[in-house]
């Protein structure tokens, strides 16, 4: 309508600022800097794992070990003529040990696999750009 | 005890320990060879190897005579040892692997590129190593004196000069192979016996439980300071243990890595089970043995007291076998990571100098171990994990997840986590057992210098954020990105 009344004395900056304005933060987020942000989200997903699987093993643990200061008498207990509380110390902590790696593992594996598919589908995504 | 069984079993061990050991050495050519078998090692022979080499005198003998002399307390130990290795997968495992180092100088001069640091990580490692290999001679003296009546120091010697020729002379590829065979040799020579004693013993002359397994060392009363500390030092000391880590780089990748870990933590929890075991017979049936001189000698004395005649025998001199491998391995295991840092920081890393470093690595903790009083052998090596926990642990651990750590953190940390925990523990042994809380504090140290160390270390680090080092994203990266597989290096 009257868009040629305005349009005309400054053309060229009224067709290209909508469209400079969404590619602004493309080009300072190149594809190595979209790497560096997926690495770190990894490491930060890798420590959150770890951090979570140890504190898990030590309240485990700390549960396990006032477990007997609650009921001592498991200690009265005599089973093959030890008593039980000696017994659930001595042989019981291992299995909570390899279950807590074993899930720690798998977890990490699935972390792993995450970033690998999702910085494989940005260096498509760079690689079609550029074709 | 018949000393032919002595002879005959330290003869044999030795004698297969050697000839694995020089026909690896057929495989073992390059420099790159002798540190870490080129890398090439599948994870069950790693995983063998790791237990050979992790299972020490500490293990194979301080545990059950632990447990025989502080009842329920012990049983901690060696659930410490194997939880050690869940926050060494945790934590360490699949980074470490990842970042191509050769040894932990390696990784820290890398990822905080400061040669202060490298020469600061260095020192800790080699007196590490020099402080745990005192232990397993002096283990070895134990069981040479017992088993043979020869004075102590043949023994010592013998481990020594064993150690030092094969190392020297095969490099780390046919350590692999041997430690991978004494892994399996120790969890024979301590199975095989206490399936026996099961079997066949029931009329022995037992105490009554109620004695036995007394109330006041109960797993009911434990001491709440002392289990806490004791567990921070075993689960996180296992971290900076320099003869395990080397073991991590000849993992192919960091997924091998941690699947040898998890490998490990499965025959740790099986090999733990026996000493367990005998620990608590000797409760019932040995408790004439329960004093600081003779307990440690529980495993060795137990099968032969038990079972007479040529069974009895053959056992006595499969433990002895068993506990003899024990001292090789572990201190083979520390000789090669030692002789690699020290030949590294003096010798250019050549080969000749990986020899005269072996050298060096055995004979001064030879020489400490002739003239320093032997404690008990599990004690002794807790302390060891304390020491590592106090300084190599935080700044491998700090280094791998923490982008802020820089190299003045590193150093501070370290020294600062290493002398406090260091002047505990001399003073703590002045002090001696009946000094109280102060004594509690001084000889089981790691609940506060370990939190110390990583204090010092972040705090220093907060304040000299302008020398964060400028590759860590890229070596963040090296760590933490995982391999593709048939795409190396991408």
């Amino acid at each position: 309508m009257n868009e040629s009344d305005w349009q005309l004395p400054r053309p060229r900056e009224r067709v290209t600022a909508p469209e400079a304005i969404t590619r602004v933060p493309r080009p300072t987020i190149g594809p190595l800097d979209v790497d560096t942000i997926y690495v770190r989200s990894l490491v930060k997903s890798q420590l959150r794992l770890a951090i979570a699987c140890a504190a898990g093993f030590v309240l485990l643990l700390a549960g396990f070990a006032f477990s007997f200061v609650l009921s001592p008498e498991l200690d009265a207990l005599i089973v093959m003529g030890v008593p039980v509380s000696w017994l659930m110390l001595g042989f019981g902590v291992y299995p909570l040990v390899i279950g807590v790696a074993v899930i720690y593992v798998r977890a990490a594996r699935r972390n792993e696999a995450g970033y690998l598919s999702l910085s494989d589908r940005t260096v498509h995504d760079t690689g079609d750009n550029r074709a | 005890m018949n000393p032919v069984l002595g002879y005959v079993a330290i003869a044999s061990v030795t004698a297969a320990t050697a000839l694995i050991g020089f026909f690896g050495l057929r495989f073992s050519r390059t420099t790159g060879d002798f540190y870490v078998a080129s890398r090439t090692v599948k994870p069950w022979w790693n995983a063998s190897a790791i237990g050979g080499e992790y299972l020490s005198a500490a293990s194979f003998l301080g545990i059950a005579g632990l447990i025989l002399l502080q009842g329920s307390d012990a049983l901690w130990f060696p659930i410490g040892y194997t939880a050690g290795y869940l926050m060494l997968l945790l934590f360490v495992a699949a980074p470490l692997r990842r970042s191509g180092a050769y040894t932990i100088p390696d990784f820290t001069q890398a990822r905080l590129e400061s040669t202060t640091v490298r020469r600061i990580t260095s020192t800790l490692v080699i007196v590490i190593g020099w402080l745990y290999i005192v232990p397993q001679l002096q283990g070895a003296a134990l069981t040479v004196r017992i088993t043979t009546g020869l004075p102590s120091w043949v023994g010592a010697v013998a481990v020594a000069v064993i150690v030092g020729v094969v190392v020297a002379a095969g490099g780390m590829r046919s350590i692999t192979f041997v430690q991978a065979f004494q892994f399996w040799l120790k969890l024979t020579a301590i199975a095989v016996p206490v399936f026996f004693i099961l079997l066949l013993v029931s009329d022995a002359p037992a105490l009554d439980p109620a004695i036995a397994f007394p109330a006041q060392w109960a797993p009911s009363t434990p001491d709440p300071y002392r289990t806490v500390s004791l567990l921070v030092a075993l689960l996180l000391g296992t971290l900076g243990l320099p003869h395990v880590l080397v073991r991590f780089y000849t993992n192919p990748d960091g997924v091998a890595a941690r699947n040898t870990t998890l490998i490990v933590l499965g025959i740790l929890s099986l090999f733990y089970v026996f000493p367990t075991i005998i620990g608590l017979l000797g409760r019932v049936l040995a408790s004439d043995l329960a004093e600081p001189r003779a307990a440690d000698a529980l495993v060795l004395l137990l099968p032969g007291r038990l079972i007479p005649g040529p069974l009895g025998d053959g056992l006595t001199a499969l433990v002895i076998a068993g506990a003899f491998g024990a001292f090789l391995s572990t201190s083979s295991g520390l000789i090669v990571s030692l002789a690699g840092v020290i030949s590294q920081e003096a010798f250019g890393g050549s080969v000749r100098g990986f020899r005269i470093a072996a050298v060096v690595s055995i004979v001064v903790p030879l020489a400490v171990s002739l003239v320093a009083a032997p404690g008990g052998l599990a004690g002794s090596v807790g302390l060891v994990f304390a020491f590592t926990a106090s300084t190599l642990c935080p700044v491998l651990v700090l280094g791998i997840w923490w982008r802020g750590l820089t190299a003045r953190g590193a150093v501070a940390g370290m020294v600062g986590g290493g002398a406090a925990c260091g002047l505990a523990i001399v003073s703590g042994g002045m002090l001696g057992p009946d000094a109280g809380v102060m004594a509690a504090l001084l000889t089981q140290p790691a609940a506060w210098t370990v939190p110390l160390s990583v204090i010092v270390m972040v705090g220093v680090s907060l304040a000299d954020k302008r020398h964060i080092p400028r590759g860590t994203d890229r070596f963040m990266r090296r760590l933490h990105v995982p391999e593709r597989e048939g795409a190396p290096g991408v």
